[in-house]
């Protein structure tokens, strides 16, 4: 599907959903889950996060290397 | 999500965090809180920076440490090239030397939810399809196209529900009130029982339909949606869950704001986590710091 025909079909599906369709049919589910998914190579995810802060120290005191800790308001690796 | 088009989308800053530095992403509403050694070492580190108000204030932002946790730097700024500055100064000061490894001595259970045994973690995505105005500014922009990301928890006898070819209240009601939700431009407000107006989950042939209708009492908020999904089992464990809500969508919460002004579409995949995604093994947001609520 080019880029140009999946602008127009999910068009097609909000004008759908903004007149309250009855029901979603199963080309749209299976547009809009493809849609849906996370880029996974996105640059961010190229980066070997942590999930806590003391597997970090340990990691950190034996390549004896500084810890960097990206702190959020809900969790930046989900969440948002 | 500013964070992950921005800041990290810089190939100086990502090559300076791959290669000379150990990174950790947190929900730092945790480790502030947590009474045991991760919350202990973290609060050692924040203390040394500006935002060391750990009962009333947030310290989010980006900082930087030595293994023994002596301050290296800090910024709250997004702009890589103040974060390249950051990194850059710290390293000028980190003198490489034997560090002490620090152990797990204590783990407050509160902080360090695991998902139910038996049960499954399933990836939530929700995107705004339409609606706003044009953006204005790149980080508007970032918003605007922004695809969020959370996890549902099932528990054991809810899968085993759905192998059954049932999709059980409870979990119909916790995807309701904690998952169909506005998350792409910051932490959303869930909703409440009261605020489920309608809602109906069905499962048949291994295909789900339904609909949901919610809205808060004052009605300047409300999602009205329809589902389509699949589920897909083997040998009695549910080895592919894909459902999408699409619906319209009004309103926005404290931290959500800049919502298009008029009802728009949004749309939110659920599909099943393998593991591969270290955001796989984090709890709900709507579960955060206690689960007893989410889960029951």
């Amino acid at each position: 599907m080019t880029r140009t025909s999946v602008c127009l079909f999910l068009m097609t599906l909000i004008a759908g959903s903004l007149s309250h369709a009855a029901e979603l049919t199963e080309a749209e589910f299976r547009a809009l889950h493809a849609k849906l998914q996370p880029d996974v190579s996105a640059m961010w995810r190229s980066i070997p996060w942590r999930a806590t802060v003391l597997s970090a120290q340990q990691a950190a005191a034996q390549q004896q290397k500084p810890i960097f800790i990206w702190a959020m308001d809900g969790h930046p690796l989900g969440c948002t | 999500m500013i964070d992950r088009e921005s800041t990290f989308a810089d190939p100086g800053v990502v090559e300076l965090l791959k290669t000379r530095t150990i990174p950790v992403a947190i929900d730092q509403w945790n480790q502030r809180r947590q009474k045991d050694s991760e919350g202990e070492f973290y609060r050692k580190i924040a203390r040394q920076g500006p935002r060391h108000d750990f009962e009333n204030g947030t310290t989010q932002g980006l900082y930087l440490a030595a293994p023994d946790g002596t301050f290296l730097g800090y910024t709250n700024n997004r702009d890589p090239r103040k974060v390249r500055q950051m990194l850059e100064t710290g390293f000028s000061i980190y003198r490489p030397g034997p560090t002490a490894v620090l152990n797990v001595e204590k783990v407050d259970a509160r902080f360090n939810a695991k998902p139910p045994e038996g049960g499954l973690v399933v990836r939530v995505c929700a995107k705004v399809l339409g609606g706003y105005d044009e953006p204005t500014t790149q980080y508007e922009e970032i918003f605007q196209t922004a695809l969020s990301r959370d996890n549902l928890w099932i528990t054991a006898d809810e899968h085993q529900t759905l192998v059954s070819g049932r999709f059980s209240d409870s979990l119909a009601q916790r995807i309701a009130l904690f998952h169909l939700v506005d998350n792409t431009r910051g932490e959303p407000p869930f909703w409440k029982s009261s605020e489920v107006m309608a809602r109906s989950f069905t499962l048949h042939d291994s295909v789900i339909t339904g609909s949901v209708e919610l809205k808060t009492q004052d009605g300047q908020r409300s999602y009205s949606a329809v589902m389509r999904g699949h589920i897909t089992v083997t040998d009695r464990q549910i080895t592919a869950f894909d459902l999408v809500v699409s619906g319209t969508f009004s309103g926005h919460g404290p931290y959500t704001g800049r919502a298009p002004e008029q009802p728009f579409p949004l749309a939110i995949s659920f599909t099943l986590a393998d593991g591969t995604d270290i955001a796989d093994t984090l709890p709900p947001q709507a579960g955060r710091g206690w689960l007893g609520d989410y889960l029951k």
